[in-house]
């Protein structure tokens, strides 16, 4: 038995499950730096190999790409070998490509940026995003959906981070002869790898026979929740699986399509300047963070059916009333609806591990969380394509600036009740698919 | 001793998280008060 296997992870009797939450955390907090890299875009432009900033921002696009696709295929690895040993591989792989993102521009090659923060970094996101959710749904069989809630709150939280540390590492190292992004790689990945280690150090997963105290399992079956388990293989053979794959993929698209356009859409719509702008886009970061843990600890409460039937249609009518704010030239109302609009596309986010753990339960729940983030990838690629596509081509055929938004927001709205259907379309698995003994937990 | 485990633990990851959070705040002041700038034609 190692530090890093499964059975030195297993909590003895009298362990607090409240320390698993900020390993989680710690995680997630650090992986969710992705979301900040824009804040490097100009000065790797700057750094002396001449790249563009389309050329740069692949670095970007290739990590969430290889987020999806490291997660469905390494799901089922994390889930043999335990939080811990997923973690630390996390870590080893994220802070090791902030390192070779470091060596990239020193050497000044785009390949091998793109290698660094692209794939080792994002086979890295990937292992770090499913790594602790099977195991805080264990801990947690009570309240699944605040537990992933607050993992998941860490990813959102990352941005705030990641952004701001950037920034003022770049201002401490730039020199005259650089812009200090190389160095700032290095001091990030030296960071991020105490905190992620301390995550995996404190990492426990429960025994098999704990459940915590006071609560029995059958009493709390809902009509929508299993004690069944459905293996990976089985379930992403199941309608369900891909009825929330929709309903994941609409969720994410629509939210994206705002916030990847925050700072020029205020602009745009309610004639501000930069700074104005870029003030709406740091406010939404923080309800997309706090609308993680808020929704998906109200979907314990009310199912996470429910919760994601008003997720989709609140934010139907709140997309459709976002050209009416502009109209009213209301920009408190307009901030007011895009928050909202906001905090449940983070929500869609954190509810969805609960939702999957309700139907196949929690046998081998990371990996099918695993395979499900691929519609996040889609997503990725369709929100901001439309949103930019649309109000581009608006423009072009003389719809004024500001009201160049209006049919991308009756788009996403449309795109919201493409989700409520697939929502409503979920049923309980047909017990076929449930595996002969359930494994515990 | 397990109390003060579990204080550490949060703080690590709180304290950073609160770090954000306030600037971010600080960065969306500018929504709220203030003229607002005029954006470019």
């Amino acid at each position: 038995m190692t530090f890093l296997s499964y059975e030195a992870t297993v909590a003895g009797a009298g362990f607090n499950r409240w320390l698993v939450p900020p390993a989680a955390i710690a995680v997630h907090m650090c992986i969710g730096e992705v979301y900040g890299f824009s804040v490097f875009n100009v000065p790797l432009t700057q750094a002396g190999a001449g790249w563009t900033i389309p050329q740069v921002g692949w670095a970007y696009s290739v990590a969430l790409f290889m987020l999806g696709i490291s997660a469905a295929v390494f799901g089922r690895w994390v889930e043999r070998s335990g939080p811990r040993k997923a973690m630390v591989a996390s870590c080893a792989l994220f802070c090791g490509g902030l390192l070779v993102s470091a060596l990239a521009v020193k050497l000044q090659l785009l390949w091998l940026l793109y290698l660094g923060y692209g794939v080792t970094g994002g086979i890295g996101l990937g292992l770090g995003y499913i790594a602790p959710v099977s195991t805080l749904i264990k801990w947690f069989p009570d309240r699944p959906g605040m537990a992933t809630g607050m993992a998941i709150m860490g990813f959102g939280g990352g941005a705030l981070i990641g952004a701001p540390l950037g920034v003022k590492l770049m201002d401490h190292f730039k020199t005259a002869t650089s812009v200090g992004v190389a160095e700032t790689f290095v001091a990030m990945a030296g960071l991020y790898a105490v905190v992620m280690l301390f995550g995996a150090a404190i990492v426990r997963v429960p025994a098999a026979d704990w459940k915590p105290a006071g609560w029995t399992p059958g009493r709390h079956v809902k009509p929508m929740m299993t004690n069944a388990a459905v293996a990976v293989e089985v379930a992403w053979k199941t309608p369900q699986f891909w009825c929330l794959w929709v309903v994941l993929c609409m969720n994410v698209s629509a939210g994206i399509g705002i916030l990847g356009q925050a700072s020029k859409m205020c602009s745009d719509m309610f004639g501000v300047g930069a700074a104005v702008g870029g003030g709406f886009a740091g406010l939404l970061s923080i309800f997309n963070m706090g609308g993680r843990f808020v929704w998906s600890s109200v979907s314990d409460y009310t199912g996470r059916k429910a919760v994601y039937c008003v997720y989709f249609l609140l934010g139907a009518i709140l997309y459709c009333a976002v050209p009416w704010t502009q109209n009213v030239q209301s920009r408190g109302l307009f901030v007011a609806v895009t928050a909202v609009i906001v905090t449940m596309y983070g929500g869609g986010f954190a509810t969805i591990p609960a939702y999957l753990r309700d139907l196949f339960g929690t046998y081998q729940v990371g990996a099918i969380h695993g395979r499900l983030i691929t519609a996040w990838s889609v997503a990725a690629l369709l929100g901001p394509s439309l949103v930019n596509y649309i109000s581009t081509a608006e423009i072009d055929a003389g719809v004024p600036r500001a009201e160049a938004y209006n049919s991308t927001m009756f788009l996403m709205a449309g795109l919201l009740v493409v989700g409520l259907v697939a929502n409503l379309l979920v049923r309980p698995v047909a017990p076929k698919y449930h595996r002969a003994e359930p494994s515990g937990g | 001793m397990k109390r003060i485990a579990l204080v550490v633990a949060w703080a690590v990851v709180a304290v950073p998280l609160g770090w954000g959070v306030y600037q971010s705040v600080q960065k969306s002041l500018p929504l709220f008060v203030g003229q607002a700038e005029p954006a470019p034609p």
